[in-house]
């Protein structure tokens, strides 16, 4: 379960989330889209404890973010939009140091890392180094690492960045498998395609307020537009629909 | 040709881009370099004139002096031009980004080699064209040449340029014909550095302090054996350097073997050269472009070797250690400079053991006993820039990967005191082999010998929290290269507190260590007063340690803590 309470954030006195309040059942995959700048990663590097709200609070199942970050560091699994890594590690290296940063270990880590890999299609690559990987596979490792501890919440910024059809089909896939054993997925994207098919619930997000929440069909009412994901999202955000 | 002319103009239309367009502070930049580089020519200028007027003024010997030094100087120069050649041939026909589309274009692959190689002898030449006029210059000031030295000049050079390239770019099709380029520009680095450490080493074991020692030569004839250049008539330098030497003198008759061997071998290089590329130019660039990938890690030693000695400290700690220690001997431009370091260590040992301690006026013991205490500050400043270059980018060198960390559960303090754990245990036994080995080097006594291993050791404790704790209040997580992050602000802040509290320690611990050496050597007993006066120093010294590690790594942690990017 996800609650952000009354969460702010200001950078030299611009509001990049403005007064954010979200309440996300377990097992829900959460769709946060919005325009560029709106403050959707803004939030989330919040919820991963990378960056300090100004005001508000972040909960995550129950444990407080700003009171207790290592505990709910632990249950989280974060998927950023850029794949930064450690270029001079293997990927089986770098799978061994994230499941290490949670205190994992032995000969089970092993099995899980080998399996991690043949799910992404890596297993040829485990002992190349990472520097020799293309965005896609950099990508594909970055989702793996996210899954090596087993994580109740999973947050993710564009899922489908650099991924082929058959990677961004396995990330679809493995989400809703995920939420139906109970994980919480909160993703902010573009791709509006995939939070409609996807998502249980969307909100969408412009200059750091919602402007609008609850499923697809529910946008659409809120919007009075009736068609995709697209239409909803252009007339909410002040965008042109085309037609 | 018309393709050969279009390939090359890029380059030189962006330089004269850059220069005309330049304003602000990179014309700043750009005329303090030009400055810097023409202060730095004319001291050249003048050191080379002083050198040859002390040699003019030397009957007999003045002449073969002044001919050996530009031998050598052709020689140097010579070697220099093929390794720069190398290095620059290596970047400009393999690896530049701009080559797919040379290579795409209807440019034949004779002109994109001779294109390419164009851009190799200009990147490689200028610098030492630039350096090396000074030093001929003052060869014709000071025997008063004619115009047809300086014309000679131009003459002998170009020629002695193309062979340098020639060899360079022949080289190195060698090299990528049998390695991948990545490969071989890994073996081009380590050769960089071997040459400059062999140099280095060389220069330090010739011991230039005997040539201010007059006893140390017995004859002119053994002065002038020490001195002679390798040489060889084989050698395209040696017929440069006659060609040159013969129009300074006034002689310019009778060498025609030199300008046809100068000028026939810088011919036969270019068609050889071109003859090469045709044969392996291109699978060597079409095979560097696939040698991006698959880089085989075997590293089961090692990773079994630092579980065990890190496992008491935890999965957390033994994770990011091993990181680290991996990704430090990955990195070419990491793990090379422990070869820089291992020459450091084996000049300062030497020095220690070539000390005229017994030339000294003053008694050895003593000189001995004080040599050893200013040596604990000695040692503490090698230790000090050594941190400098490895230990203050320690967090830095997180990069933009340090997202990690911040979204894993470990926390800042764990992160920060796992760094610190990792760079103490080895600077501990560099600092302790350093002080070890020269005390036993000097023959100093027991106390001397507990006092400076005891104090190194807890200095060792403050230098590294100073490193590790203030590079985590001044980090650099953009960097290009690691090398930048010491050279900003917040290494010359960590340079200077370092030196400070090595400085402060060494005069701390002066008076007493004077005070008890000179009881001991004159027998007599230290008063209760001056036993307070000991320990009270001592104490503080203690105190100013716990100090130093407690104080730059809370704030390392207060500032990791609130970290924002």
């Amino acid at each position: 379960m996800i609650i952000l309470k009354n969460l702010t954030k200001t950078y030299r006195g611009i509001k990049a989330v403005d007064d954010l309040n979200l309440h996300i059942s377990k097992g829900t995959i959460f769709g946060f889209i919005g325009p560029n700048g709106a403050g959707k990663t803004t939030t989330i590097r919040m919820m991963t404890g990378v960056l300090r709200p100004t005001s508000g609070s972040i909960h995550i199942n129950g444990f407080d973010i700003a009171r207790e970050p290592s505990e709910v560091k632990r249950i989280i699994g974060l998927i950023p939009d850029r794949p930064f890594l450690y270029e001079k590690l293997s990927g089986v290296e770098f799978l061994r140091f994230k499941a290490g940063l949670y205190g994992l270990g032995g000969g089970s880590l092993t099995q899980e890392i080998r399996h991690l890999l043949k799910l992404f299609e890596l297993s040829e690559w485990g002992d190349e180094l990472i520097e020799s990987y293309s965005h896609g596979m950099k990508q594909r490792l970055i989702i793996a690492s996210a899954l090596i501890h087993g994580p109740q919440v999973i947050i993710v910024d564009e899922p489908m960045v650099a991924l082929d059809p058959r990677g961004a089909k396995l990330v679809r896939e493995l989400f809703r498998e995920r939420a139906s054993k109970g994980v919480t997925v909160f993703m902010s994207t573009h791709t509006l395609s995939l939070a409609q098919e996807v998502c249980n619930r969307i909100a969408i997000l412009d200059k750091g307020r919602i402007v609008a929440s609850g499923t697809a069909e529910e946008l659409e009412k809120q919007a009075g537009v009736e068609g995709d994901l697209e239409r909803v999202f252009l007339t909410i955000t002040g965008g042109v629909t085309g037609e | 040709m018309n393709n050969f002319r279009l390939l090359i103009a890029p380059r030189f239309v962006g330089f004269r881009n850059s220069l005309k367009r330049s304003q602000g502070s990179s014309k700043i930049k750009i005329m303090t370099l030009a400055g810097a580089v023409f202060l730095f020519w004319l001291i050249l200028f003048a050191l080379f004139c002083k050198v040859l007027l002390y040699f003019s003024s030397q009957e007999m010997i003045g002449d073969t002096l002044a001919r050996h030094l530009l031998s050598m100087v052709i020689l140097i120069f010579f070697s220099l031009l093929i390794f720069s050649h190398i290095v620059s041939a290596l970047s400009n026909l393999y690896l530049a980004q701009d080559l797919e589309l040379c290579h795409a274009s209807p440019a034949t692959l004779t002109e994109v080699f001779l294109s390419r190689s164009a851009h190799t002898v200009v990147d490689s030449s200028w610098m030492l064209i630039v350096f090396g006029l000074p030093v001929m210059l003052a060869y014709g000031v000071v025997y008063h040449a004619r115009f047809g030295y300086y014309l000679s000049l131009l003459y002998v050079s170009f020629p002695l340029i193309v062979i340098a390239a020639g060899l360079g770019i022949l080289v190195i099709m060698i090299l990528v014909r049998f390695f991948p380029a990545q490969r071989a520009r890994d073996i081009v680095f380590f050769l960089c550095i071997v040459l400059v450490i062999g140099l280095y080493l060389l220069f330090r074991f010739l011991r230039p302090e005997r040539l201010v020692n007059p006893d140390a030569f017995m004859s002119i004839a053994q002065y002038l054996g020490a001195l002679k250049a390798p040489d060889s008539p084989y050698l395209p330098s040696h017929w440069a350097a006659d060609l040159i030497w013969r129009q300074l003198i006034g002689h310019p008759g009778g060498q025609i073997l030199s300008h046809l061997l100068l000028w026939s071998t810088a011919a036969a290089l270019v068609v050889i050269d071109t003859w090469a590329a045709g044969i392996v130019y291109f699978s060597g660039f079409s095979k560097a472009q696939e040698a991006k990938r698959r880089t085989r890690t075997g590293s089961r030693i090692l990773d079994k070797t630092i579980s065990l000695i890190t496992r008491p400290l935890g999965p957390e700690t033994t994770s990011l250690i091993a990181k680290d220690v991996r990704t430090f001997f990955r990195d070419n431009s990491q793990w090379s400079q422990l070869l820089l370091l291992g020459a450091l260590v084996v000049v300062y040992l030497y020095n220690f053991s070539v000390l005229p301690l017994d030339r000294s006026p003053i008694k050895s013991v003593y000189l001995q006993n004080a040599v050893s205490f200013l040596n604990i500050g000695l040692a503490g400043f090698v230790i000090s820039a050594l941190s400098a270059r490895f230990i203050f980018p320690a967090v830095s060198s997180e990069g933009k990967a340090f997202w990690i960390i911040r979204s894993s559960p470990l926390s800042a303090r764990r992160f920060l005191w796992s760094k610190y754990v990792a760079y103490l245990v080895p600077m501990l036994i560099l600092a302790e082999v350093l002080i070890i080995y020269t005390n036993y080097l000097l023959k100093v006594t027991a106390f001397m010998m507990v006092l400076s291993s005891v104090t190194i050791f807890l200095m060792v404790f403050g230098i590294v929290a100073l490193g590790v704790g203030l590079g985590a209040v001044y980090p650099n997580f953009k960097h290009e290269s690691i090398a930048q992050v010491a050279t900003g602000f917040g290494g010359m802040i960590y340079m200077i507190s370092s030196s400070v509290f090595i400085a402060l320690v060494v005069a701390l611990e002066a008076g007493p260590v004077y005070a008890i050496l000179s009881s001991h050597f004159r027998q007599e007993t230290i008063g209760p007063l001056q036993w307070v006066w000991i320990i009270g120093s001592f104490f503080v010294v203690i105190l100013l340690q716990i100090v130093v590690v407690k104080k730059p790594m809370a704030a390392g942690l207060k500032f990791l803590s609130n970290y924002e990017d």
